[in-house]
């Protein structure tokens, strides 16, 4: 392996290590930082959609019951949150990187 | 602008799947010709960031708020918009499934405004600023900017194409709220990104790869 390579190895480890640190920090601050107002469509909808239809596909919801329904916990409060949401950045992180090591040429 | 399942009748969001899915499957090539063992960590950490920042949503005013989205960013770095197709994929699925953001029979739709549209048309943008002599920071924050309100607008258009949002006044509630999430959410975070990356890595900026992506020296 020629000495370009192996320092362009070593400086990209370096990014992810600063990567995961930076959404490790984000991921642990959004519960208590992030707006909770609507956003954009959520908004737009509720000054577009009528209250009796949103009520209604309120009531439809989702077609699957995820395991931590808008990044919490039952009952765990804020820390959920943390947990909830350091979870899925390392849930990601590593989905990412194995699909990344797998599909490689 | 993750759109739930509720939003678009299951008849519709077959067809988004159906047009998603050729796009997911060209990001899938894509990686496997140009990831290896030094781009794998880069893909990784990028992907990460992502999922994080989007759980942030930013205050814009109007009892409304948004977040980064993240496509433009990452097919600037990577020099591909199929990068920002993968990664979007990705995190929209783990958002789907495991926290109940954005539905499941939408999810194609979500793939295809926000890992698509909004990489496409920011990634575009930005070559062509960069190819008009503007600098680094101005062509990532117009592109990322764009990206992203085309991509609200579309959803507008599939908002009144399901019969959810009248089309006009959607078009108007999205194009506002999203002309402001794009100047913060997306514009300045992916600018701010790309800044602090072209001092602490400028090889992964510099000429030759931006050359690359099209972008003449």
């Amino acid at each position: 392996m020629s000495k370009n390579v192996t320092v362009t190895r070593s400086s990209n480890m370096k990014f992810l290590y600063a990567g995961i640190v930076i959404a490790l920090i984000l991921a642990v601050l959004a519960p208590f930082l992030a707006s909770p107002d609507p956003d954009g469509l959520e908004s737009a909808a509720g000054g577009l959609v009528g209250e009796e239809k949103l009520a209604e596909m309120e009531e439809a919801g989702s077609v699957f019951s995820s395991p931590m329904p808008d990044y919490a916990i039952e009952g765990m409060g804020k820390s959920g949150e943390v947990a909830a949401i350091v979870a899925g950045t390392l849930l990601v992180l590593g989905i990412s990187y194995g699909l990344g090591k797998i599909i490689k040429k | 602008m993750h759109i739930p399942d509720t939003f678009i009748p299951l008849s519709q969001a077959i067809i988004y799947w159906i047009i998603a899915l050729p796009f997911i499957f060209m990001a899938l090539k894509w990686a496997g010709k140009e990831m290896d063992d030094t781009k794998v960590p880069i893909l990784a950490a990028l992907a990460a960031g992502i999922f994080a920042i989007q759980a942030l949503n930013i205050p814009i005013g109007m009892g409304t708020s948004g977040h980064m989205v993240g496509a433009t960013l990452v097919a600037i770095i990577f020099g591909s918009p199929w990068a920002g197709v993968l990664v979007l994929t990705l995190v929209l699925l783990v958002q789907g499934f495991v926290f109940g953001d954005g539905g499941i029979t939408t999810m194609g739709a979500n793939i295809l405004n926000m890992g698509v549209i909004s990489g496409f048309v920011g990634y575009y943008t930005f070559v062509a600023l960069m190819n008009s002599k503007l600098n680094l920071k101005v062509s990532s924050f117009v592109g990322a900017w764009l990206g992203l309100l085309v991509s609200a607008l579309v959803c507008a258009v599939q908002m009144y194409l399901a019969g959810t949002f009248p089309l006009v006044p959607g078009l108007i509630a999205m194009g506002t709220y999203h002309f402001i999430i794009g100047l913060i959410g997306e514009g300045l975070i992916t600018a701010v990104a790309l800044s602090a990356i072209a001092s602490s890595r400028p090889d992964l900026l510099e000429s030759k790869s931006l050359a690359k992506r099209g972008v003449k020296a």
